[in-house]
């Protein structure tokens, strides 16, 4: 009797062609892709989002050809902080265009697609049991955002990714191997626990991961102009990666990211700074 | 998954896809050699597995297969600007769209085409024109900063 692998095809749908041919046009579309680095972390609320908007920003003003990929599609932050969440997608002759920031960087977010007040949701056969389901479809969903949109011929796509190390691996399981991953935490104890576990955990892969941002590192005071501790750690765990650079936590950039307001206007500050040295050393590192 | 007739010892052939019932697919194979005919019954996960690949289930020679979630937008109800959502009461003047246009349109993911259709729609109404063409798309992609 014939077994599995004696037979060819499945019959009908050709299922795994179907797959394959999804994997063929995702990597057309990332052809003009220079370099692929996602912006990850394992622990929650450290900043990922708005250090990759901003390194984006800080790339992007020397002269770089970017664009940012919210992979957050659960809680996408991207469309609002880039002030594109009006923006409306045009087919092209091939693929569908992206909107771009008024600096120039293109972004998918789901936060254009998907009002504030509205959660991302899937049809679904089976009901109330989306944690046998949901991140293969979420995933499906990234496949084809990748295939469909027009991400041309640039020099970086970044890719915000959602919390939880567990995604950070699905997610280098699921890109291309030559992703690169930049991993952000802040000088607490917890955070940097956790980003140690993400480190490990994508160590066992083949993903090359290019170091950490300390994101939070002191607080900048405008009325002093100078960066105070804001975190204060006695024995800081140790990460098993470079360390690209450190960032400052200054209230005028949450209030930028709110309005959707460019690097370029902290460009000449500790945050604008530190930002430029993180885009400098993450060039360096690719 | 794979279907064989063990009596022919031939792989059996994937026949017709009804409509998903109640979370069920009934899916009916065939075998070329005697014609024996069996059904494929899937629970709703198993069905929700399929559904969540993004893959079309159908036979061979049908190009209009039948996706297991049907063809409707699982976003279409939550995004901003589609008829559903607009809920202003106003009728806006209708647009016509071309062979060509929609064309490029259906290329899209189903997920941001009803997005795209009404703020094309709403960018061509604002210049007056009530055709949307593919000069109106290059347009809108300059307009939209593109």
């Amino acid at each position: 009797m014939k077994g599995y692998h004696d037979i060819v095809g499945d019959g009908g749908s050709g299922i795994l062609d179907q797959v394959a041919e999804l994997r063929s046009r995702i990597t057309d579309g990332l052809a003009g892709v220079r370099n692929l680095v996602a912006v990850g972390s394992g622990k929650g609320g450290v900043g990922k989002s708005t250090l990759t908007l901003h390194l984006a920003g800080a790339l992007r003003a020397r002269g770089l050809r970017i664009a940012i990929l919210d992979a957050d599609f659960n809680g996408p932050s991207q469309a609002r902080m880039g002030g594109v969440q009006q923006a409306v997608f045009v087919p092209g002759t091939h693929k569908v265009s992206l909107p771009r920031t008024s600096d120039g960087i293109a972004v998918f977010s789901m936060g254009s697609v998907i009002p504030e007040s509205e959660a991302l949701d899937f049809e679904s056969a089976a009901h109330g049991e989306s944690h046998t389901w949901r991140a293969t479809r979420e995933f499906s969903l990234l496949g084809e955002i990748l295939a469909s949109f027009e991400w041309g011929e640039i020099d970086l796509l970044l890719f915000d990714l959602p919390p939880g190390a567990e995604r950070t691996v699905q997610y280098a399981d699921f890109l291309e191997p030559r992703t690169s991953f930049v991993l952000v935490t802040i000088p607490s104890d917890v955070a940097r626990g956790v980003v140690a576990r993400s480190a490990a955990a994508l160590s066992k892969g083949s993903h090359r991961i290019l170091g950490y941002v300390e994101n939070m590192s002191g607080y900048y005071c405008r009325d002093c102009n100078a960066v105070k501790p804001l975190f204060l750690s006695s024995d800081p765990v140790a990460l098993d990666v470079p360390c690209l650079g450190t960032i400052p936590f200054d209230p005028e950039l949450a209030r930028h990211c709110d309005l959707g307001i460019p690097f370029t206007a902290l460009r000449d500050t500790p945050v604008g700074r530190g930002l430029d040295q993180v885009a400098q050393r993450l060039l360096d590192a690719l | 998954m794979k279907f064989l007739c063990v009596p022919c010892d031939t792989p059996m052939k994937l026949q017709t896809v009804a409509p998903p019932e109640r979370g069920s697919l009934s899916i009916v194979y065939a075998c070329p050699e005697c014609g024996y005919e069996m059904a494929m019954l899937t629970n709703a996960y198993e069905t929700q597995a399929v559904q969540s690949l993004g893959v079309r289930i159908g036979p061979d020679s049908d190009s209009t297969t039948t996706a297991p979630s049907g063809s409707t937008c699982p976003f279409s109800a939550m995004i901003p600007g589609t008829e559903d959502a607009r809920g202003d009461g106003a009728e806006p003047a209708p647009v016509q769209w071309t062979a060509a246009a929609e064309a490029r349109l259906a290329k899209i993911p189903e997920f941001v085409r009803p997005m795209a259709r009404t703020g094309i729609e709403r960018f061509a109404r604002d210049k007056g024109i009530f055709e949307v063409d593919e000069q109106i798309l290059d347009e809108a992609r300059d307009f939209f900063g593109m």
